[in-house]
């Protein structure tokens, strides 16, 4: 019995704030007047007619497509060429002024140039996204190959293990901790930049429907694909810490044996 | 023991290395435009973004403008860290609320800050009060995590050391949680006022609230494209200024703590 | 098998310069296991890595197998004392053991023999396919032996390897070392700071003096080949070999703190 008890305990922590908070929205929208504050209930209800089959695919499928060329694409590059800076000390020391003060740029900014060098097609949204996206991979890349531990370095030197192996099964590995804040940080400037690229000039996509929506004056819609792309922000941090959890599984378990002794 | 072997004895210091990097990239922006590698419609040489700048500054508008996005930043920051910490004090201390809050927490939190801008646009307009939502929604959430990971941090010797001593809930705080959580309340400082300063700047060029995004994208429309970049550079200068002034703080904040604990990831 | 002639170090450091090793001169022979120790700081672990190739020395030669070393020498290993942190954290035990031969372009069943026998001669046949964190202090160290011990080195160097590991398990991993250079007849040279485990373990003792370093004396012990803790540790000779090291330390010690 007290078996069902913790579960209902645990769902109930899980669900008990939000569900709170759901209801209450509802509750305060439901005589709502305002015409730019529509009940909750109107939002749900516009829901399955609003992001039909149809719309999925013409908006939703471009945006998340745009989303994942661009965040792989600064991924790789971030972490090819934070390997390369990384892993010499002249190097690091000749890029870390620039690199400091081009991630210090708000990616944003750079919007308006890239409309004019590339267009407002695909490309140039990707070229959006990887602008900003790029810069917490190669940073987090940098340090995280700059500080392997020196008795691994020394091991490896000793076994004369070397080049693509060495690649491979050191420094990269060594480094996965901090390359995946990295990739975390990423993949949130990734999502923020899909949807400003298409706030600002577009054809298609999620960010477009919902400033069409605002523009048409449809504000239930509106507010349902802001709440789509609140759920598929949610969805792909979930995700990305799943893949986290599987690349860094022995990170977490040398972790736990360090607290162990604490 | 195995020390680390003494590397790089030979070379530039690192001072002189940056600083040809520097020279190197400005270098670059100056040659390929003129030699036509890059269009120089779209990309002004470096002399010309200088020349620019130097024009700009001398602009009491720019100065207004600039003046409207750092209050924008610097208000967003402040309200977000306050109630990052006095949110994260009282969630992280009290395990109830932790585990009540936690799935709200991870739910909200990787919410795209920029899914509000249509929101905020009707609802608020298009005044600085709207970017400073945004503001202060997106730095909110970064010191929030990091000052839940320092409370939680505090060593549990110390802590049942500090019951069995009968320590009020005040001086828990003063002596237990905050030494333990300062390190990780600087970061996250640190990663807001990023944070801030991106959203701010964003929110001026997307809503058109008054500051300086909202002048890059007027000089845009306008086609004055040295000016663009001129006001891309100023934005980039504010954000490394943070940036410098931000770990300058933490270091000599932690300079006489005793613990010194990497970033924990955001 | 392994020449030190007249090997002399000097680290430059931050406008100071410090002698670290003056100058050493031994040779160990082919399949003989010499025992180095000395005062602390006397540098020991610089003559450690200068052997083993990841230091240059200022002057003066190490050669290995009649080849003179100018960085990690093949068919040589390196047993280091930070045996938790010379493991890699992402493989598992078996994969650490491989990782070497790998790098060597063994084949893989080839490989599977050398690691599954040097796993089984360090008592870990079983322990495959846990993480090194999962393992204790002792067993981590095992690993690395292992790990050294499939490579097949003609030389093995080890540094001070049980300086971090408890009593008990000291002695149990002393005489794993011994019965592991019984076996396979490698070539061991052994540094510690420990005086009973260099005579317990050497056929020969290398005594250094205090920084800036040189040989004091090259002691030859007469102990029998079969060793084992409780009897020989009481041995006469024993006594006396430890006796006569030790004060020769305590004079490299004074001699240091007139300097």
């Amino acid at each position: 019995m007290s078996q069902t008890v913790a579960v209902l305990k645990r769902v109930g922590l899980i669900l008990g704030l939000p569900a709170v908070l759901v209801a209450t929205w509802w509750f305060t929208s439901a005589d709502s007047q305002e015409f730019y504050q529509p009940p909750l209930s109107k939002i749900v209800e516009v829901f399955p007619k609003t992001w039909t089959s149809q719309r999925i695919v013409d908006d939703v499928v471009p945006s998340l497509g745009r989303f994942v060329v661009g965040f792989l694409l600064a991924v790789a590059t971030g972490i090819a060429v934070g390997v390369a800076i990384g892993s010499n000390r002249a190097l690091r020391a000749f890029f870390e002024p620039v690199l400091e003060f081009l991630r210090a740029i708000p990616p944003p900014v750079l919007v308006p140039i890239l409309i004019l060098v590339a267009g407002i097609g695909n490309d140039q949204k990707v070229l959006v996204i990887v602008s900003g996206a790029i810069w917490p991979v190669l940073l987090n890349t940098i340090e995280g190959v700059r500080s392997v531990d020196p008795v691994l370095v020394d091991t490896c030197r000793s076994y004369r293990v070397r080049g693509a192996l060495r690649l491979r099964m050191f420094v990269l590995r060594a480094a996965s901790p901090q390359i995946m804040t990295g990739v975390r940080q990423a993949q949130q400037i990734a999502l923020i930049l899909m949807v400003i690229s298409e706030l600002v000039a577009a054809e298609n996509g999620l960010g477009y429907s919902i400033v069409q929506f605002q523009r048409g004056f449809q504000i239930p819609e509106m507010w349902s694909g802001v709440i789509v792309l609140g759920v598929i922000g949610v969805l792909l941090a979930l995700l990305l810490r799943l893949v986290e959890r599987r690349v860094l599984v022995w990170y977490h378990g040398v972790r736990a044996a360090e607290r162990s002794q604490r | 023991m195995t020390q680390a072997i003494a590397k790089g004895r030979t070379g530039a210091p690192p001072v002189l290395l940056g600083a040809a990097g520097l020279v190197a990239f400005v270098g670059l922006f100056e040659v390929l435009p003129r030699v036509g590698i890059l269009p120089e419609a779209y990309f002004p040489t470096a002399s010309t973004i200088g020349r620019t700048m130097a024009t700009l500054v001398t602009e009491s508008s720019f100065w207004v403008s600039f003046g409207e996005t750092v209050q924008t930043w610097a208000l967003g920051l402040a309200i977000a860290v306050a109630a990052g910490i006095v949110l994260g004090v009282v969630i992280g201390t009290v395990p109830v609320l932790r585990a009540a809050t936690a799935s709200t927490i991870e739910f909200l939190r990787p919410i795209p800050s920029v899914a509000l801008i249509p929101l905020v646009i009707v609802l608020v307009g298009t005044d600085m009060e709207s970017t400073l939502i945004l503001v202060v929604y997106a730095s909110f959430w970064q010191m929030l995590i990091q000052v839940l990971y320092g409370v939680a941090d505090v060593d549990p010797v110390a802590r049942e050391t500090a019951l069995s001593y009968r320590l009020g809930p005040w001086d828990r705080i003063r002596y237990l949680v905050f030494p333990t959580a300062l390190p990780y309340a600087l970061t996250g400082v640190r990663l807001a006022a990023s944070v801030a300063l991106i959203l701010a700047v964003t929110g001026e060029l997307v809503i058109g609230s008054p500051g300086l995004g909202h002048d890059i994208e007027t000089a845009n429309s306008s086609n004055s494209i040295p000016r663009v970049y001129a006001l891309i550079v100023v934005t980039g200068l504010i954000g490394l200024a943070a940036n410098l002034v931000a770990r300058a703080v933490e270091r000599y904040a932690l300079a006489w703590h005793p613990s010194v604990r990497a970033d924990v990831p955001a | 098998m392994l020449e030190i002639q007249s090997l002399r170090k000097v680290y430059d450091g931050h406008g100071r310069q410090v002698e670290a090793l003056r100058d050493v001169t031994f040779s160990v022979g082919d399949g003989e296991f010499v025992c180095v120790v000395g005062p602390s700081g006397c540098g020991k672990t610089t003559l450690l890595r200068t052997i083993g190739g990841l230091l240059a020395p200022t002057s003066g030669t190490v050669t290995v197998a009649g080849q003179t070393v100018s960085g990690p020498p093949d068919q040589l290993a390196v047993v280091f004392q930070e045996y938790g942190r010379s493991l890699f954290p992402w493989l598992k035990v078996y994969e650490n053991v491989e990782l070497p031969l790998k790098a060597k372009g063994m084949p893989k069943a080839r490989r599977a023999e050398l690691v599954n026998q040097a796993l089984a001669s360090v008592g870990l046949l079983g322990a495959g396919t846990a993480w090194p964190w999962q393992l204790s202090g002792g067993m981590q160290q095992r690993v690395a032996i292992a790990r050294a011990l499939a490579y097949e080195p003609r030389v093995l160097l080890m540094d001070e390897p049980f300086a971090a590991v408890d009593a008990q398990t000291r002695a149990d991993l002393e005489d794993l070392v011994r019965s592991v250079w019984r076996e396979t007849g490698v070539t061991l040279l052994f540094v510690t700071h420990d005086i009973d485990e260099s005579v317990y373990l050497g056929q020969r003792v290398v005594v250094l003096s205090s920084s800036p370093t040189t040989v004091v004396e090259d002691i030859r012990i007469d102990l029998p080949d079969e060793r084992d803790q409780l009897n020989t540790r009481g041995l006469p000779l024993f006594v006396e070999l430890r006796s006569h090291i030790y004060s020769l330390i305590q004079k490299a010690k004074r001699t240091a703190d007139t300097r």
